[in-house]
């Protein structure tokens, strides 16, 4: 129980660790990573229902909540970590553009940050019984490489999360509206109920 | 009088059946779509699947007969088979998948020589978005991870880029409009 008790207490951490790419675009008090987590796992579950398909809801909660518990100690990365110029004050200008990389670069970026996340992840949950230790393994690996049609799915819900967040900063701080989260989101997303939502999204912030 | 009014009931009660079961009324088709579903794969995704397949279905018999499957001896095992075990509705769930997905695969290859000139599944093309390059291979959903560069051809830019070829440009509205030039497209054995 005191090991259950001391992940508990890492976990929580999360809840101060602020995403990344608001910090870069400049938002007052952004969102965490266990606010992200929270608004996926609900969006993720909620959206699978809605599909009417044979899906393992568990699993989709399962793989929500544990999919960002890596950042813990390998920290929240964005694409646009490594053409980041000195000047803060360019930083959110980056966003209009998703950042483009050739295939060989893309895979190598991918391989260094799942290796140093999965380091993260095995270092967190090193002192849990060994089956809890696994399932939280596999349930992130499922997510990272879409095993599973649930795998897959919450991951894309993911994204669209995080589309919906970055508009709604958008509009409460009437910044320009980031071209990058839109067009990013339509190379990720391919479920075509989610596809769907994407044009509810369109409704909802950009037609007047 | 009486013949209509039973010709009557006989339509009502088809129309009530007609739109609590059948999907042309109720728009209910993902069950439907989920089972007659093409699924295309790369050969190593093929691969892939058939031995997670086989796998499975060695640990599903060597559970129902109570034994530790060989596969969780080994320290260089593939995690993904572990979560199941706990759990024996999942894992037939997922044979079930599995067995889906190879009732219905499609093996992408590369199209002929005449035809290595328009982006189909397999390709993988180089693009210029934004003054920026960029390069996607084209994959069904099952295979897509755009991390690591593939696409799936029923996202919306895989769809798009679908059917074009070198110098084409292509608009993809999201909502704000971004332009994909089709600058190289090459095939090879995936």
């Amino acid at each position: 129980m005191k090991e259950l008790l001391n992940f508990f207490i890492e976990i929580g951490k999360l809840k101060k660790m602020p995403r990344k790419g608001w910090v870069l675009i400049g938002v007052k008090n952004p969102e965490t990573v266990a606010g992200h987590t929270f608004h996926e796992a609900i969006m993720a579950w909620i959206l699978a229902k809605e599909k009417r398909i044979n899906f393992n809801i568990e699993r989709i909660l399962k793989i929500a909540l544990v999919h960002d518990l890596c950042e813990l100690y390998a920290g929240d990365t964005t694409p646009y970590d490594e053409i980041l110029p000195k000047n803060k004050k360019e930083w959110p200008k980056l966003f209009d553009k998703w950042p483009r990389f050739l295939k060989s670069k893309k895979i190598k970026k991918y391989l260094r940050q799942h290796k140093k996340e999965r380091a993260s992840l095995i270092k967190l949950t090193s002192k849990l019984p060994p089956a809890l230790k696994k399932e939280i393994l596999n349930l992130w690996l499922d997510y990272e490489k879409g095993l599973t049609k649930e795998g897959r799915f919450v991951r894309q819900a993911g994204r669209l999360t995080t589309l919906l967040q970055a508009l709604e900063y958008g509009k409460e701080s009437k910044r320009r509206p980031y071209k990058s989260w839109w067009i990013g989101s339509k190379e990720i997303i391919d479920d075509p109920l989610l596809v769907d939502f994407i044009r509810v999204l369109e409704k909802k912030f950009h037609q007047k | 009088m009486l013949f209509y009014l039973a010709k009557q009931f006989v339509e009502g009660l088809a129309k009530i059946i007609r739109s609590k079961t059948n999907p042309l009324t109720t728009g209910d088709f993902s069950k439907i779509m989920a089972e007659e579903k093409k699924f295309y794969l790369t050969k190593q995704g093929l691969e892939r699947i058939k031995k997670e397949h086989q796998d499975l279905k060695d640990l599903k018999f060597a559970k129902t007969k109570g034994e530790i499957p060989k596969i969780w001896h080994s320290e260089d095992i593939n995690p993904e088979y572990l979560s199941f075990r706990e759990d024996l509705s999942f894992l037939e769930t997922r044979v079930a998948e599995l067995e889906n997905i190879l009732k219905n695969v499609e093996l992408i290859k590369p199209p002929p020589k005449e035809k290595q000139n328009i982006v189909d599944l397999g390709a993988t093309t180089l693009v210029e978005v934004d003054g920026q390059k960029d390069e996607f291979t084209l994959v069904g959903s099952l295979e897509a991870n755009p991390s690591l560069g593939k696409i799936s051809n029923e996202s919306p830019v895989g769809k798009a880029l679908l059917g074009h070829r070198v110098g084409d440009e292509i608009l993809v509205s999201s909502p704000i409009k971004t332009i994909y030039k089709i600058k190289k497209i090459k095939y090879r054995t995936i």
